[in-house]
């Protein structure tokens, strides 16, 4: 590994700017959740393994490919999100940070392991999808699917972005999550907001899965990765809304590609915890912490 | 300032009170901790005056005649609960076929006037403290002079302390390379260990290149990072060393969450041949990831028989999949008599194809009668001594021609080295042809040829 060529190098900032945009996505729903709730949701990545195993399943059985589930997947998800609000969150909300710990982490037991009973161990994954051909550009090489996916990740993080920041909704969210009892005296009815933030941030789950589906594959452990790496994320942007987790998204899918390339790919967590580490020394409120 | 005294003497009161209690539970948890360590001696004590038994009653004989034996227990410690059950079950399953083989078709142990074996069976359970503690209880109990076990290699290196220590026979199916270092007297293994994996699938690409008259100059290793994928790699490694043929190696973790990094590294590096040791999950990213990225070498050949040619990651990664191939422990289609008869047998009573679990128990213990056998034939007076027993295993040289136990492993011939492991080790290559696992490498299915190299090779065309 003495020089490194330059147009893989530029190969990888590609790969690494795709990964990186579904990685946002991913995180996106948590940082809605934690940003207007204040929830610690430890599930997180289990609401998108359980996305992954809804999405084999309905694009097994219908023959459809994994990306075209999102649209019976993300109405489902949201359902999901407030039903799981209104018998669990909801009765922790305000309680002691180690409670909603212990409730999210009890839930993420319960899906992890009612994944393993139902699917078991063996990797899950649709072996068909339209996205086969790669697209060449000079010395650059897409996989489809990655394009698609880190497509539709901007399109998604764009629009939750004009929901937060141009409709009624997205303001009363933003109210609540400012001030949550300014925004009840102002009319807000935050219960409710409370309810729909959760079910938007449980679908969009639903859709990172169904994309992850088009390349990758859904076992009980997926959790655990894409978990930890959403909390990396949110903690990195410093609930900066959307624009902060779009940011450190990028960020963590270039230095993982770009750390597999030039280093290895052993190390490839290696450099995605150092990188944390050293922006929250330096920023410890995160990129776009506010002080 | 009164409240705040008063609040300071409470909380030293309460830290004293703690530190109190702390001392007691510790000193109590030391004690009880102590308790089970003498348990553990005696019963130590009591194994060893058991095994010293029968050695015991065959002294006197000794002068004489040689012990009458009707029966021999034979041990089998597998995982057959938890996370590791299906192959557990599975190995018992053979056993339990090959057993009711030894003692009914094959008339017993012919040098020891037929006597029988007997099986007795232990769960080894999901983690080395459980196949630990299974053999210790089996030894207890049963005292058998040979055990196989345990598949899961971290486990088969907590019941090999057991047995190491009792100078019990450890017939061995945990394939990490490591399990032969240890300086272990009492273990053999005839499965191909994990660089053994990777030896064949280089062997076999080179076989093929050279039949089809292609040349293989540089090749890529990648391989998930556990202890068994890393030996598999290494195999893999000194083989294209051995060869003369550049190479590349990668190492990743099984849950890699994107392979495009690393195929994009394949790309740039351009090997004519990819070897790749993947776990289940990763298989599939990799597979997919090739394919949608338009990366087309002469050949990918998988090794360490997890992922890529297994029903359920064909299922998972379907078209992906194709001509890939994986080395496997044993070969369901070897055409020997004895091969066919046993797949047969196994069919009838189970209902499925034996794979690698049921077929290194199938050879595994059919070596076990050919070393009872010869140990009967070098020390009758005492041919159960552990000694004995391992002199018998070190002087078997078993082919085709002279035992089933060859013509049911893939390369047909076993002769042990002095660290236990087989030295003809090989494996059996299995390849995905339009979505089924065939094997066809070195003894091919009838009426299958390997695929060779893949047709969507730029080269393949010419």
């Amino acid at each position: 590994m003495m020089a490194i060529d330059p147009s893989l190098l530029l190969q990888n900032i590609v790969n690494g700017v795709f990964t990186g945009l579904l990685y946002s996505l991913v995180a996106l729903g948590l940082a809605l959740i934690f940003g207007v709730m204040d929830i610690i949701n430890f599930a997180h990545g289990d609401f998108v393994m359980v996305g992954a195993y809804l999405t084999f399943v309905l694009a097994t059985t219908f023959m459809i490919d994994p990306s075209l589930t999102a649209f019976i997947t993300m109405p489902i998800f949201f359902v999901f999100g407030i039903v799981i609000y209104k018998l669990i969150i909801e009765r922790v909300l305000g309680a002691e940070p180690l409670i909603q710990i212990a409730v999210t982490v009890g839930l993420l037991m319960v899906l992890r392991n009612l994944a393993l009973m139902i699917f078991h161990a063996e990797p899950k994954g649709v072996p068909f999808t339209m996205f086969t051909q790669p697209i060449t550009l000079g010395p650059i090489t897409i996989a489809s699917s990655r394009l698609v996916a880190g497509i539709v990740s901007l399109v998604a993080l764009g629009l939750v972005h004009m929901l937060l920041t141009r409709t009624k909704w997205g303001i009363a969210m933003r109210a609540t999550a400012d001030d949550r009892e300014v925004a009840e005296l102002m009319g807000i009815n935050v219960k409710r907001v409370y309810a729909v933030t959760f079910g938007l941030g449980t679908s969009l789950t639903a859709l990172a899965a169904a994309l992850i589906m088009t390349f990758s594959r859904a076992d009980p452990y997926l959790g655990l990765l894409y978990g930890l790496l959403s909390w990396v994320i949110v903690a990195m942007g410093g609930l900066g809304g959307v624009i902060g987790v779009l940011a450190s998204g990028l960020i963590i899918g270039i230095i993982e590609a770009l750390g597999i390339t030039i280093v290895g790919a052993g190390a490839r967590e290696l450099f995605i915890y150092l990188t944390f580490f050293f922006i929250l020394w330096f920023r410890p409120r995160g990129l776009f912490g506010k002080r | 300032m009164s409240l705040l005294t008063e609040a300071q003497t409470k909380t030293t009161a309460i830290i004293i009170a703690a530190i109190v209690i702390i001392a007691i539970i510790a000193g109590a948890a030391y004690y009880l901790s102590q308790k089970p360590a003498q348990t553990v001696t005696v019963t130590k004590t009591q194994t060893v005056t058991q095994t010293t038994s029968p050695t015991a009653t065959t002294s006197p004989t000794k002068t004489v005649t040689p012990p009458k034996i009707k029966e021999i227990k034979i041990g089998l410690i597998e995982p057959l609960t938890g996370a590791h059950a299906v192959f557990g079950q599975e190995a018992k399953q053979a056993a339990e076929l090959i057993i009711d083989i030894i003692n009914n078709e094959l008339g017993g142990i012919k040098n020891l006037g037929g006597a029988k074996l007997k099986l007795v069976v232990a769960d080894a359970g999901e983690t080395p403290e459980q196949a630990k503690l299974a053999a210790e209880k089996l030894v207890a109990e049963e005292h058998p002079p040979i055990i196989l076990g345990a598949y899961i290699s971290r486990m088969t290196a907590a019941v090999a302390e057991v047995t190491e220590r009792e100078k019990i026979i450890l017939v061995m199916d945990g394939l990490v390379d490591s399990l032969t270092e240890q300086g272990w007297k009492y273990v053999f293994r005839a499965a191909p260990k994990a660089s053994a994996h990777g030896k064949s699938a280089v062997d076999f690409v080179l076989d093929m290149a050279k039949k089809k008259g292609l040349e293989i100059k540089k090749a890529a290793v990648i391989h998930e990072d556990s202890i068994f994928g890393t030996y598999v790699a290494q195999g893999a490694i000194t083989e294209l060393m051995k060869n003369g043929i550049k190479y590349m190696a990668e190492a990743y973790p099984y849950d890699i969450s994107d392979a495009t990094p690393i195929v994009s590294k394949l790309m740039d590096y351009n090997p004519d041949i990819v070897i790749s040791v993947p776990y289940f999950h990763d298989g599939v990213l990799i597979a997919k990831t090739i394919k949608e990225m338009g990366f087309h070498p002469m050949f990918i050949a998988g090794a360490g028989a997890c992922g890529y040619t297994d029903p359920e990651s064909i299922k998972a990664a379907g078209e992906a999949v194709e001509w890939y191939t994986n080395t496997y422990s044993y070969n369901p289609a070897r055409p020997t008599e004895w091969n066919k008869k046993v797949v047969e047998m196994f069919k009838e009573r189970y209902g499925k194809l034996p794979t690698e679990a049921a077929g290194i128990i199938f050879y595994s213990l059919m070596v076990v009668k050919e070393a009872l056998e010869k140990a009967a034939e070098l020390h009758p007076e005492d041919p159960l001594n552990p000694d004995n027993l391992r002199e018998a295993f070190l002087a078997l040289d078993l082919t085709d021609d002279n035992s089933i136990a060859a013509q049911l492993y893939p390369t047909g011939h076993i002769k042990f080295a002095p660290n236990g492991d087989n030295i003809y080790a090989g494996t059996a290559v299995l390849q995905v042809i339009n979505g089924e696992p065939h094997v066809v490498w070195p003894d091919p299915e009838p009426g299958i040829e390997p695929v060779f190299p893949r047709p969507d090779w730029p080269g393949a065309q010419g």
